[in-house]
Parts: structure tokens; sequence; C-alpha cells
């Protein structure tokens, strides 16, 4: 390709190929070949645990209208799978995908390679071993009893070593950033690590270990449960959109002062709302109420979210037909926004009255961890993976079973089951109605969400078998340093404006 | 009941306090000057403003002598 | 926002204020009650679990009771937890200082159990309804819990006197008896001891009519 005809075109077509911008081009394709291997580790296992925890879910959706499936042994109840369900798929899958996107995005924001890979790697190791000594603990049923923090106390301190080790590294690479101005996604990714190992040390602690009197348990129960969602998950999440959205269709972020705002009222209040899952407990109502504003006050960084969003969007929605990563972002950039409002919805005491202890609580659950945060995360790795690997995506048509299949999925899990707990709630609010009666209500949404699970399982068997495929293609033969566009990737031509 | 009254209102008074004084600091400092130009930061001179990054399904035909190939 | 201090300061400043207001507050509030004693009939409570029913409340953890049921009675007036007649008042942080873990449960899939011991304390219903809660509650969909109970050959002495008296529906074949393991015994010595009807300064019961 070096006749004088390709060279004018070639020339024509890239103008900007200087030999500053080649260094940069060399810069980043080394910071990604640093984080490759662990990324790697990071999203394989995850992928592991997230189809483990998608056998569990099955189990326990179907073990909830058919109760005498599978019963002959204790670890197969349904108190224990519903555990072991909730354990992996947040514990394993969502957090160490999100590390690996972190540590990813905190490399190539602070333009550092990944220092000593073989620490975070042996924390990886930790990570799953502790991960599988807790679950098949809490199968055993060595379970604490404590919601969230199931996994019993062997397990734990070796996780614990994993987050502290990887939330240090993340301050280190921080700290030796060679970019001197901070991207929106830095100050979250850097919250995240700094805000979790404080909240899982104190629910260790005051927990597990020690166990504080009485409702003091509660108490510290709720703020790190509400916690890992709003200051672990919810910061990775947000990090992530902020990066890809802008990143894929080729234009800045809307407002910079918009997400300065939605970045401090979201440290400020989100960390308040702990006890909105209280309403109506044995605490004093002073308590409750503090949270049950904070949790309104949330509307404030949830709306300057969505508008940043929303306005970088505008008219940029066809290129969601060409790339997978920004189809999950947006549906979790949306996502997140409703089910942020169904979060505050449901805190406020007239709402509570009847949606809590429902399958509303449930199906929110996973409107902001799946439908949020989950599909956030196979945007990012759709993204994340081809850079890495220096392949590409080995089938178009998996993708799109991947992503047709978990959306329409989610949607269709959460918003009927949103709507069959609230149904729940009302006939229990109605005390002439005999328990078993309101049992029978629930029963129809709970058979349509087993269906749905399934349409999610094939989701995740989708990408994970083109994960296993771009996977397997990197172990051919020795290939070149590419640049960060793929050869016939992108079109210099840019495609709309 | 004492102490931590005196915890609690005493850091509740100094914890905005010092939340105030540092976004003085920031606005003192320059932090939130020009502040715009971080959003650009994703970007570079090959992945400009302008181009989508991340075309991997319905590809436009485009023919192999026409795409960006880097050594 | 480029100064990494400032950063710092802001992420840890922000959890500081929910580690006070919502870790050490509840702390200091709550952490010292101590049971309350009856100027009456000098009664304490609540009391410590005595031995089986200690043992059975490790069995209710362990097989993950606490998500499908809550032991929180709300207010009166708000839900309908006093009409269906889950308890007499509601619950009060007092009721919960001798539990390690304290499973308030999140989750009613099936009912509340604060004072499932006053509403039903009787062996011979939870024992068939945990060995299979169809022979109870038609329609239930709690799972049985047979592997708690052991079937066996009837012995030449006859029936055990704590062999389950089973209906025809759910009967085991002839010359084949169903008991409790203690592990069964332990966990209805549990529920049979969930009891809160108590007057309590800060949650005085309902004055009766």
């Amino acid at each position: 390709m070096s006749t004088p005809a390709s060279q004018v075109v070639r020339a024509a077509l890239s103008p900007r190929d200087t030999p500053e911008s080649s260094d940069r081009r060399a810069e980043l394709a080394e910071i990604d070949a640093s984080t490759s291997g662990t990324v790697l580790l990071f999203f394989v296992a995850g992928m592991v645990w997230l189809l483990i925890g998608t056998v569990f879910a099955l189990l326990a959706s179907y073990k909830l209208h058919a109760p005498d499936f599978l019963n002959q042994y204790a670890w197969l109840t349904f108190g224990r799978i519903r555990t072991a369900h909730l354990n992996a798929v947040i514990y394993g899958f969502s957090a160490e995908v999100a590390v690996g996107v972190v540590l990813w995005l905190m490399c190539r924001l602070c333009r550092v390679p990944l220092m000593a890979q073989s620490v975070i790697n042996a924390a990886a190791v930790f990570w799953n071993v502790g991960l599988t000594l807790g679950i098949g603990g809490i199968l055993a049923g060595d379970t604490t009893g404590v919601e969230y923090l199931e996994m019993p106390k062997y397990a734990t301190p070796i996780l614990f070593l994993a987050f502290a080790l990887i939330a240090v590294w993340t301050i280190v690479i921080f700290r030796f950033r060679r970019e001197k101005h901070l991207y929106v996604s830095q100050w979250y990714i850097l919250a995240a690590v700094l805000w979790f190992p404080w909240l899982y040390s104190t629910a260790q602690l005051l927990l597990v270990l020690e166990p504080a009197r009485g409702t003091v348990q509660t108490a510290v129960n709720w703020w790190f449960g509400h916690n890992v969602l709003g200051l672990w998950f919810t910061p990775v999440g947000l990090a992530a959109i902020y990066y890809f959205l802008p990143k894929v269709i080729g234009r800045p972020i809307h407002s910079y002062y918009l997400s300065v705002l939605g970045f401090w009222t979201l440290a400020l209040f989100y960390n308040w709302n702990g006890f909105h899952h209280l309403v109506g407990g044995p605490f004093p109502a002073w308590m409750i109420t503090v949270s049950i504003v904070a949790s309104v006050m949330m509307i404030i960084p949830v709306v300057s979210t969505a508008i940043n969003h929303h306005f970088t969007m505008v008219g940029q929605f066809g290129k969601l037909k060409y790339s997978p990563t920004l189809r999950f972002i947006v549906f979790g950039a949306v996502s997140y926004t409703i089910s942020s409002l169904q979060g505050v919805l449901s805190s406020v005491r007239w709402f509570s009255e009847v949606a809590h202890f429902t399958h509303h609580t449930v199906a929110h659950a996973h409107w902001g961890m799946y439908a949020f945060f989950t599909m956030t995360m196979f945007g990012s790795m759709y993204y994340i993976l081809p850079r890495i690997t220096q392949r590409e995506w080995p089938s178009e048509r998996l993708i799109s079973l991947h992503f047709w299949c978990t959306a329409v999925g989610i949607i269709l899990y959460v918003a009927p089951l949103s709507y069959g707990g609230w149904l729940q709630g009302k006939a229990m609010m109605d005390a002439t109605t005999p328990f078993l009666e309101v049992v029978k209500i629930t029963l129809p949404w709970l058979k349509f969400r087993t269906l749905t699970g399934l349409l999610l399982a094939v989701g995740h068997l989708a990408f994970f078998a083109n994960l296993i495929w771009i996977l397997a293609r990197r172990f051919g033969p020795y290939r070149q340093p590419e640049p960060m566009i793929l050869a016939s990737v992108t079109p210099t031509v840019p495609i709309g404006k | 009941m004492g102490i931590i009254s005196f915890i609690l209102i005493g850091s509740s008074l100094v914890f905005p306090a010092v939340a105030l004084w540092a976004l003085w600091w920031a606005g003192r400092n320059g932090q939130l000057t020009h502040a715009d130009k971080a959003s650009l930061l994703p970007f570079d001179e090959q992945e400009p403003v302008g181009v989508m990054t991340d075309v991997v399904l319905n590809r436009p035909a485009i023919p192999a002598a026409m795409r960006r190939v880097q050594p | 926002m480029n100064y990494g201090p400032l950063l710092f300061l802001g992420i840890l400043l922000t959890l500081a204020g929910s580690w006070f207001g919502l870790v050490l507050t509840p702390n200091r509030q709550l952490g010292d009650l101590q049971p309350n004693v009856n100027t009456n009939t000098a009664a304490v409570y609540p009391q410590p679990l005595p031995g089986e029913a200690s043992q059975g409340r490790e069995i209710y953890r362990s097989m993950g009771c606490n998500y499908c049921h809550t032991q929180q009675v709300r207010p009166d007036g708000f839900g309908s937890d006093i009409q269906r007649g889950w308890g007499k008042r509601r619950s009060v942080a007092r009721d919960y200082i001798y539990q390690k873990p304290v499973m308030l449960g999140s989750s009613r899939t099936g009912p509340d159990l604060t004072n499932i011991g006053e509403r039903q304390p009787s062996y011979d219903w939870h024992l068939t309804h945990l060995y299979n809660p169809q022979t109870t509650s038609k329609g239930s969909i709690m799972p049985p819990y047979a592997f708690l109970f052991e079937k066996r050959k009837i012995g030449y002495e006859g029936a055990s006197t704590n062999a389950l008296k089973l209906s025809a529906e759910f009967a085991v074949e002839p010359g084949y008896e169903v008991v409790p393991k203690p592990e069964a015994m332990q966990l209805v010595e549990y529920l049979r001891s969930l009891k809160t009807s108590v007057d309590l300064p800060e949650a005085p019961l309902p004055k009766a009519e």
C-alpha cells in the first residue's frame, strides 16, 4: 500500500497524524497494554460470577412460585440460594468488572501505565478465593444473617485485603499522574475507592466482628447497604458513562459545571439515604426523616446528570446503530435517571407505607443494579476489550443478541414487577385480605419474572461466548502494537455532527 | 449525651464551614475558571471532537484502501 | 477541579458527615439501651433467649428465613401490621437489644413473625408447617424443610410420641413415620419464643376497651 496514489489518499484522510500525535498514540497503546492482563483477569472472573449468579437467580426466582423444586438439601433452600445469588452478582460480577473498568479508566485518564501488575493480579486472586469461600459458606449455612454482608468471617478478611490493595493502587496511579487536569470520571473513581474500604471496614467491625447492641446494627447495616450502591457502584457507573458517552459520539459532555454540581451534591446527599430502608421501623423518627429528606435531595444530582447526558446525546441518537458501547451506556444512563427517581419516590412515607417489604423493592434494586449498573458495565467492556486484546469482536450477531435480550429482558423484569409489588402492597394494606390471598396476587408477576430471567441468561451466554472467542483469538500469532483506532474501524469521515 | 451533642453540633458547624471555605479557595485558586476545557480531556488529535470512535456494528461500506491503517 | 488534596478533603468530609449522623449517633442514642423493669410486676423485658431457642435462632439465620419474613411491627396507622394481628404495639429499639444479629428483615413474602409465639404457640402446627407448609397453609410459597425431619421405619414399639400427625394427603407410607430432628425442635422453640406484647414506657400496650 505504498503507491503514490494511495499515499495521497492516506495523507488526505489522515491530516492529523503528526509526530506528537503518534507519540501520544504510542503512549496510549503502551498504557492500554499495561492494563490488559489485569483488566482481563477481572473481566473474565466477573463474567464467570455473572453466569454462576444467573444460575442462582433463575433457581431462586423459580422456587418462589414453585416452592417444592429442589428442596431435598439444606444448601438448596431458597434462603441460601437467593443469598448466594446476591453475593455472586454484587461482590463477584458487579464489583470485579467495576474494578477492571476503574483501573483501565484511571490509567488512561491519568496517562500512567499500570505499575506492578502482579500485586493487583494477586488481589484479584485473593478476591476470587475469598468469594468462593464466602459463597460456599453461605450455601453451607454459615451466613452471617446480615443483609449484603452475608459472607462468613473466614472469607471477608481476604476480600477486604483485595479491596484495600486495589484502593491503594488506584490512589497511587492518581498520585503519579502525568495528566495535570482532572476529568469528571476521575473524581468519581477516586471517591469510590476512598469510600468503599471505609464503608466495608465499619460495617464488618460493627456488624460481624463486634456486633453493636440491637438496632444500632441495623443502622450500620443500611448505612453500609445503601452506600455500597450509592457511593461505590453509582460513582463507577457514572464515571464510565461520563467517559464513554462523549468518547464514542465524539462530542464533549454538555456542561462541565453541571457535572461539578452533580458530583458534589451526590457526595453530600447520597450517603445520608441509608435509613430510607427503615421507614416505619423501630427507630427514632428523626433518623428516618433525615434519610427521607436526603433521598428527596438526590433529585438534584440525578436531574443535573440527566440533563448533562441528554444534551450531550441530543441529535446523536443515530450513532446507536453503530456502537454496542453506546447502546448499553445510553440504556444505562436513562435507567440511572428512572431508577433513581423511583428510589426517591419509594423513600417518601406515603409510598413506603404500601411498597415497603414487597417485590417492588426487588424490582427497584434490579432497576438500579442491572438496568443502570450492569448495562453500563457491559457497554464499558465492549469498548475496553478490543483495545486491550487488540482484536475486534468476532461476532456482531452475538453482540446484537446480547443487547436485545438484556435490554428487553430487564425492562420486562423491572417494570411489571414494580407494578406487581405495588399491587401486593395495596393488598397487604387491607387487613381483611388474608395473607395467602396476597401471596396469590404476586404469583403471575413472579412467574413472569422467571421468564424474563431466562431472556437475561441468554444475553449473558451470548456475551460470554463472544468474550471467550475474542480471547481465544488473542493467543494467536504475534501481533504488532496497534493504535487506539483499530484498523478498518473508524471511517475518517465523521458520521453526523 | 453531652459529649456527643458537642461533637455533633460542633461538626455540623465545622464541616459546612470547611466546605464553604474550600469552595472559596477553589474559586480563588482558579480551579473553576476555564474549567470547561477539562471536558475535552477524552479527546486527542487522532480521536478528536467530531469523530465517532466505536463503529463496530452495521459498518458503512468503506473500501479497505480508504480505511485508516496505522503502521 | 484539578486539585487532588481538595478532592480528597471533600470526599472524606462528605462521608464523615453520615458516619457521624447515621453510625455514631445511633450508637450513642441507642447503644446503651437496657432492658425495662416493670414497676408493678418486676418483670424484666427483654431477656436473652434460653438455650434451645437460641440454637433455633441460629437455624433461622442459617436457613435465610429473614429474607421472606420480617420481625418488625410498624406503628398503628402506618400500614396494617397491627390490624392484621401481627402485634399489639409497634416494635421499638429496646425489643432488639439482645439480638445478634438483628434480623428485622426487608421483605414480606411471608408474614411478619415478631409475635408469632403469641399468635401460634402450637408445637404441632409449627412442626407440620415446617415439614410441608402446604399442610397448614394451602397455596403457600414457603419451601418445605423436610430435611429438618427424619423419615424412618416405625419401630416395634409403635409410633414415636413426637411423630408428626399428617393428614392423608401428606402422610408417608404405612410403616413409616416422620420425626423432627433436634434442629427442627430448636427452630420451633425459637419461633414460640417470639413474643413482644409487653408494656414499655416508650411503647405502652393499648388499653383494653
